[in-house]
């Protein structure tokens, strides 16, 4: 009798059976459609551009431009695992069949860390198919890789991005309960904090938008980028993320009613 | 088969108010036990409790000698209904059922057969929000039943049911109870667990107030005779003379307790005393539970006003 695999195969039984996941993926190959489109007329302005405005084209990553959306539509399935229960009052069957609580957040975070890890390699391998097959082999500064294996730490690291953002916004939603807080605070925390940054005096620009998740990508990854963090900082943040965002998650569902 | 509830001086406070106060009680195998008190004397709370939603202030509840979160694999053990509409809308009935049913290690066959059991198969596949209130009260004893426990525990199961579907329950229960299970429903109206509860547990402002069988309590009734006559005192000293005891009432009747009507007839017509009236008076179960948990009801209704 294996308690926390049972649990686990009961969590993913229920994100498969749940419509929002699937209107959340939905979401992120939408975003990936969309930035396939721009990537896309980008390249065409730089066909027609002369050779001195080609140098001076920014970098076309597509993971910059498309990760952020996908990190929010994959990490809302994560914040569901928990709020979907509390919303609809199935809290009550699901405390009753695991009332375990630590087991049953570790059974919903288990699942919540494969649906990040497999659906941020998946679309970060789709942004990168994008890129490959629209910036073929032009130079440098557009095409980020005109080497294809210059892209792996990078595709790596948005993928283990995005299971962190999923494992965070299922700590956001332990802690708050309700989905559209959950949905909202995270929208703030990948979509809204990286804008809001530049707001900020040029000293506290760089610095917030260092610790930033999205931006924690190329950090991680050790590619060209203008933020503050070393690798081993970029991993360290990282680590604090979900260190954080677990043990908060976890002592507001142990202690609380339900 | 069943196993025992016990309770030990089980306490829930939120902030000042005390929802359920030091209540020690045991629930046996075998019968159907009714949880009864007005509206707010604390039986969600303490059914709560009991299946580990809501942590005690202070005091233990066990499960056959166990709290509920130390069951692994609860299901097999405890099957429970607390809220009717505490399944997700956008699921069917089967997946609801077997989400469930997979964290305990249940199969899909078990998940069907409780779904024919309650007579929901044919919605099997049907997504919840579209059941009425009926279907939905039926699913959660489904739920219940998943792991054929050996002790049910429900919330109000007939709230909101038609007569129909409160027959269908009081038989499920009762056969469920006579395959020695340990069954605890709670209610806020004695009418409906006069026909279905062997035992009765009342409960009042948190606070325990009665632990006692049906028929205990239908024999604890006053049962008293309403005597008309315009010879009062003659028929009261021959009553008293039978063992009867009688007082009178402000219209000059007399109430007798202690013997019957036939009896009060028989012994007027033989001391030649006219009888105008004669009338027998039981209290009804509902009655005698109205009066044990009057004063924790008025006490609430005072105390809500207050508040407002
Ligand atoms: N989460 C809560 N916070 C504050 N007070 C609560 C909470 N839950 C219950 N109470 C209070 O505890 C008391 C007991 O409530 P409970 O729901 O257990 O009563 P009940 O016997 O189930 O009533 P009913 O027959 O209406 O279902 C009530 O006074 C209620 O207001
Ligand atoms: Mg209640």
């Amino acid at each position: 009798m294996n308690v926390f695999r049972d649990a686990v195969a009961a969590e993913w039984m229920k994100v498969r059976t749940l419509r929002s996941t699937w209107a959340f993926l939905a979401g992120g190959v939408a975003t990936t459609a969309l930035g396939a489109l721009i990537l896309f007329s980008l390249v065409q302005s730089y066909d027609a551009a002369t050779p001195a405005d080609r140098a001076n084209f920014e970098t076309a990553d597509p993971t910059v431009v498309t990760m952020p959306f996908v990190m929010f539509f994959i990490g809302a399935i994560g914040a569901m695992l928990i709020t979907s229960e509390y919303t609809t009052r199935s809290i009550g069957p699901a405390l009753l069949a695991v009332p375990q609580r630590r087991l049953l957040l570790g059974a919903k975070a288990t699942v919540a860390g494969l649906v990040g890890l497999g659906c941020g390699a998946l679309f970060a391998l789709l942004a990168f198919a994008d890129a490959r097959l629209v910036l073929g082999d032009r130079p440098k500064p557009i095409n980020p890789w005109p080497q294809w294996t210059g892209a792996i730490p990078t595709i790596l690291c948005a993928a283990l991005i995005v299971l962190v953002t999923c494992l965070v916004a299922m700590g956001l939603g332990a802690i708050v309960r309700s989905t559209a807080a959950a949905l909202t605070t995270l929208g703030a925390l990948v979509l809204v904090a990286p804008i809001f940054a530049h707001f900020l005096p040029t000293v506290w620009q760089l610095r917030l938008a260092s610790i930033l998740l999205p931006n924690l990508t190329p950090q991680l990854a050790g590619s060209d980028h203008p933020y503050l963090l070393s690798q081993g900082g970029a991993a360290a943040v990282t680590a604090a993320y979900v260190l954080i965002a677990l043990t908060a998650g976890a002592v507001s569902f142990s202690r609380r009613d339900a | 088969m069943g196993s025992m509830i016990e309770l030990k001086e089980l306490t829930k406070r939120y902030g000042d108010t005390t929802a359920v106060d030091r209540l020690s009680f045991e629930v046996r195998p075998g019968v159907v036990t009714g949880f009864l008190g007005p509206n707010g004397a604390g039986k969600s709370t303490t059914m709560r409790m009991m299946l580990g939603l809501h942590r005690p202030t202070a005091g233990v509840a066990l499960i056959g000698g166990r709290r509920y979160d130390e069951i692994r694999h609860p299901l097999h053990e405890v099957g429970a209904v607390l809220d009717a509409d505490a399944a997700h809308p956008g699921r069917s009935a089967f997946t609801h059922l077997a989400c469930l049913a997979r964290s305990n290690g249940i199969g899909k066959a078990r998940v069907n057969a409780v779904l024919d059991q309650v007579g929901l198969a044919a919605v099997a596949h049907k997504r919840v929000g579209g059941f009425s209130l009926g279907m939905r009260q039926r699913l959660g004893i489904a739920g219940a039943l998943l792991g054929d426990p050996a002790v049910v525990l429900l919330d109000e199961p007939v709230n909101g049911l038609d007569a129909a579907g409160i027959r269908w329950i009081r038989s499920t229960l009762r056969s469920l109870a006579a395959e020695g299970r340990t069954v605890l429903l709670s209610s806020h109206l004695m009418s409906e667990m006069a026909v279905t509860v062997d035992r009765v547990l009342i409960i009042g402002k948190g606070r325990l107030i009665e632990d006692t069988s049906v028929a205990e309590m239908r024999d604890r009734f006053e049962r008293d005779v309403l005597v008309r006559t315009p010879r009062t005192a003659e028929l009261t000293g021959v009553l008293t003379r039978l063992g009867a005891t009688v007082t009178r009432t402000g219209d000059g009747d007399l109430v007798t307790v202690g013997v019957d009507a036939p009896a009060i007839g028989d012994a007027a017509a033989a001391a030649s005393i006219p009888v105008h009236g004669l009338t027998p008076r039981s209290a009804t179960l509902e009655d005698v539970y109205l009066e044990m948990t009057n004063e924790a009801a008025e006490y609430r209704a005072v105390a809500e006003g207050d508040r407002r």
